[in-house]
């Protein structure tokens, strides 16, 4: 199935480096040549204090407060590596919310 | 019908000092400073039961009482004039030709909270608004109504002027503060509240233009007499806001418990083109909308809460049959997404998802499921920001929800509105 990078490209999150983020996301992707993963920015997914956030949907994973040192470790876990449980900080509540939403398509 | 702030019909024309007096204009203010106490000037408008009029309808007695309680000084005043509410103009008439009327409030405002210095902070778009207001002080200062010992008394009051960015936000309370601090119009967490840590963190009370019109008629008349017009809960009159959707669009001045129907039909001569209404919208973008069957409905406060939605600063809007609600709730979620002023994570998130949704509805995506997301994500976001804008989209949307589902559902499975 084809999994997508959702990157939160709203204001807190970009302050703290998202577009870097986003942009060497892209280009991971492709120099692995990854053409079921995708690479998307989205609106915010209410957990700016704890952003920059990336979803990994409908894996769902959730990336908070990443670093790019991270993007290692989170293109290994898309390669079938184990999770990256530091970055698993987001409150289960605001994670089902976000979930349901996204699982109708509003991405 | 006769009106408190308009006796005689909606003011035509400007009207200067000479004309304001002979009317009766600033006797409130020589009655007050010839031998009522600010507790007494505060008693007298807590038992009219004067409530603000820019949206939230609080008590003008209790507001005053928490800034005139308090001993931290200096105190003062701030008339809010920002006025950025989608279709009001109330405040903006009652400056361009009532402004005495106005002035005269904010000075008796000043003396019942023991403020020095009162701040007239108005939207920075009008200009003919602003030119009255000061071409008023002038006069107003050389009759000896402020300045140095008002009338001979003790009570001295500084006025000036702060322009009012026309942004949404900048007409929430403690954002005016922030701007007549001269920083960027963003709402402060509450409490505390401006009334008790207000401008420059001092004790300072500020007021709606309507809400402070209505001060020197009542303190010239009296509370007994100022009850005399609307309901027990809700005493007075209102101006309320017509657009184009009447056939005489502009703004009326109506005893609270009126009709909504007299509203429309009466002042505002029927919808246009004779249409049927489908919804209306009693109090601006933040309220619920009501079904067409409720028009008998009376408007006050506790009326339009029974009913489930809110008066506000009383912008009545119409959508008739033939509109589509969901381009209508798109169109004020869009709204709410550009005017959320960014500082509270929460109010972004909410605003911006909820616009998102919408527009996705609109296209005809995320069916069912993505309908009952919407009050998930209201409430989900609930009393999270510093100011009630990321309230505000919530009640509009799911009433629209509730009334009108049919033109949600037209939307998922065939991506259009019904009528076209």
């Amino acid at each position: 199935m084809k999994q997508i990078f959702l990157v939160c490209q709203n204001v807190d999150c970009k302050s703290r480096g998202s577009e870097q983020l986003m942009k060497e996301l892209e280009r991971q992707v492709a120099e692995r040549g990854l053409s079921d993963v995708e690479v998307r920015s989205y609106i915010c997914f209410g957990a700016c204090q704890d952003g920059p956030n990336i979803v990994l949907y409908p894996e769902k994973s959730w990336y908070a407060g990443v670093k790019m040192e991270d993007l290692k470790d989170i293109m290994n876990h898309l390669a079938g590596g184990p999770d990256v449980k530091r970055l698993d900080k987001i409150d289960a509540s605001l994670k089902e919310l976000i979930y349901q939403l996204l699982d109708t398509g509003v991405f | 019908m006769q009106g408190i702030l308009f006796p005689r019909g909606v003011v035509e024309g400007r009207k200067d000092l000479t004309e304001y007096r002979s009317g009766g204009g600033y006797n409130g203010l020589e009655k007050v400073l010839k031998g009522m106490t600010p507790e007494t000037l505060i008693r007298e408008i807590d038992e009219s039961g004067l409530r603000g009029r820019g949206g939230a309808g609080f008590p003008t007695g209790k507001k005053w009482a928490f800034t005139q309680e308090c001993s931290e000084q200096p105190h003062y005043v701030v008339l809010n004039g920002g006025e950025d509410e989608p279709g009001s103009k109330k405040d903006r008439l009652l400056m361009e030709n009532l402004p005495h009327l106005v002035i005269e409030g904010v000075i008796l405002a000043a003396y019942a909270v023991g403020a020095s210095k009162a701040y007239l902070y108005i939207n920075s778009q009008y200009k003919t608004a602003r030119d009255s207001m000061a071409q008023a002080l002038m006069e107003a200062q050389e009759a000896g109504y402020w300045g140095e010992k008002i009338l001979g008394s003790n009570f001295s009051l500084e006025i000036v002027f702060v322009a009012a960015p026309p942004n949404y936000v900048a007409g929430e309370d403690s954002a005016a503060l922030e701007v007549i601090e001269d920083k960027q119009p963003l709402p402060r967490q509450k409490p505390p509240f401006p009334a008790t840590v207000g401008l420059f963190g001092k004790p300072t009370t500020v007021n709606n233009v309507e809400t402070l019109a209505n001060v020197p008629p009542i303190i010239a008349n009296g509370a007994k007499w100022y009850r005399s017009f609307g309901t027990p809960e809700s005493p007075g009159t209102m101006i309320f806001s017509l657009n184009d959707e009447v056939n005489c669009p502009g703004i009326y001045e109506l005893p609270f418990g009126s009709s909504l129907r007299s509203l429309i039909e009466e002042c505002g001569d029927g919808v246009k083109g004779g249409k049927t209404i489908k919804a209306i919208l009693p109090g601006g973008p933040s309220s619920a909308f009501l079904p067409a069957d409720q028009i008998d409905l009376p408007l006050d406060h506790n009326s339009l809460r029974a009913a489930g939605s809110s008066i506000g600063c009383g912008v009545v809007r119409i959508v008739t049959e033939g509109t589509c609600i969901v381009e209508e709730i798109l169109r004020i979620a869009d709204f709410f997404a550009a005017e959320s002023c960014g500082q509270c994570p929460a109010c972004r998130m909410e605003t911006n998802t909820l616009a998102a949704m919408l527009k996705k509805v609109q296209q005809g995506q995320g069916g069912q499921p993505l309908l009952e997301q919407f009050s998930k994500i209201i409430s989900f976001n609930k009393g999270k920001g510093f100011c009630n804008l990321i309230n505000m989209p919530g009640p509009p949307i799911e009433s629209a929800l509730r009334l009108f589902r049919s033109d949600f559902e037209f939307h998922l499975a065939n991506g259009r509105c019904p009528q076209n």
